[in-house]
């Protein structure tokens, strides 16, 4: 499982190209997440005295993020999955470059509306020399 | 399962939610694209009302008047929509915030991010976007303002600082703007 985790860059490359396949269509989903990476991190297991040991931790702890298409058994082979894990270190480098490629990849998003302002901006030019 | 109106009480919440139960919380962002509505209602109301009062004379230049509505309906792009969901199996919690302005994604990142910090069992305090995010929601509570009206001042200031006051007003405007039309179009 571990060894199937992709490193930061292709796991940019292949989100955008996740996204890409999206371009233009005008149905599909993308899904992300993120969760703590809390397998194999030697964790101790919940006891009495203990009962939530995942509170007190003295190390941190890597990120794990996922991403995929939402495609399950009827179109298994249609299915596409990306995992990577982030450590504690290139959190805020990983984060930038996925918004990046986020903001680049969600294009059916309703861009931000100019109208209005462009129509406010022409109303003052032709008011100002008018005045 | 509440949906959040404000990115920032979502934000609150998943790292209130986050610090409970840190190593089940997950949180998913899902970017759907569905195709545009062919006809909008309001549209179809008014093209039906004058055929229904005089059917037995214009039914047929009723016709291609709703022809006429169909294309530029058509024309109309795929809508996407943005939903961030943190679930915790654990407590069977589940909160959730719906966007569909693509204006809002890197500040959503932004807030990924911040939560990923909680994940990492990182102190939020060194955080200096989370801690910049939990102020400004305070801020934004106390002036009563919208939480939009955030981003919308801290963008022109970091993006441009060469025209600055006019891009300024028009950033607080635009959003806010936005914001009553949300709460009006809400069901």
């Amino acid at each position: 499982m571990a060894g199937s985790h992709l490193s930061h860059d292709e796991f940019f490359i292949k989100l955008a190209a996740l996204f890409m396949t999206r371009k233009d269509k005008d149905h599909g989903k993308v899904y992300l997440s993120q969760k703590r990476l809390s397998y194999g991190q030697d964790i101790p297991q919940p006891t009495e005295e203990n009962p939530f040991p995942d509170l007190h931790i003295d190390s941190t702890l890597p990120v794990l993020i996922r991403a995929h298409n939402g495609k399950s058994k009827p179109k298994r082979g249609e299915k596409t999955k990306l995992s990577t894990v982030v450590n504690t270190d290139d959190l805020e480098a990983f984060y930038g470059k996925y918004a990046e490629v986020c903001k680049a990849g969600m294009l059916a998003l309703k861009p931000r509306d100019r109208t209005k302002r462009k129509a406010k901006s022409k109303n003052k030019k032709k008011g100002a020399p008018a005045s | 399962m509440p949906y959040y109106t404000k990115s920032e009480d979502w934000l609150q919440q998943s790292a209130l939610l986050l610090q409970a139960f840190p190593a089940t919380t997950i949180v998913t962002t899902k970017y759907h694209i569905k195709p545009a509505r062919r006809i909008p209602k309001s549209e179809k109301k008014s093209t039906s009302a004058p055929t229904d009062t005089d059917t037995s004379t214009t039914t047929s230049p009723a016709k291609p008047a709703a022809m006429a509505t169909a294309p530029t309906a058509a024309v109309k792009p795929p809508r996407g929509r943005l939903v961030l969901k943190t679930y915790c199996p654990q407590s069977g919690s589940t909160l959730k915030y719906k966007t569909s302005k693509a204006a809002e994604v890197t500040r959503l990142v932004q807030m990924l991010g911040t939560l990923g910090r909680r994940m990492a069992a990182l102190p939020p305090a060194i955080s200096s976007a989370g801690a910049a995010g939990e102020e400004d929601t305070a801020m934004a509570d106390a002036s009563g303002g919208g939480g939009g009206e955030t981003s919308g001042v801290q963008t022109p200031a970091t993006g441009a600082p060469g025209p600055g006051p006019a891009q300024q007003q028009q950033g607080q405007s635009q959003p806010g703007g936005g914001k009553g039309k949300k709460k009006k179009g809400k069901r």
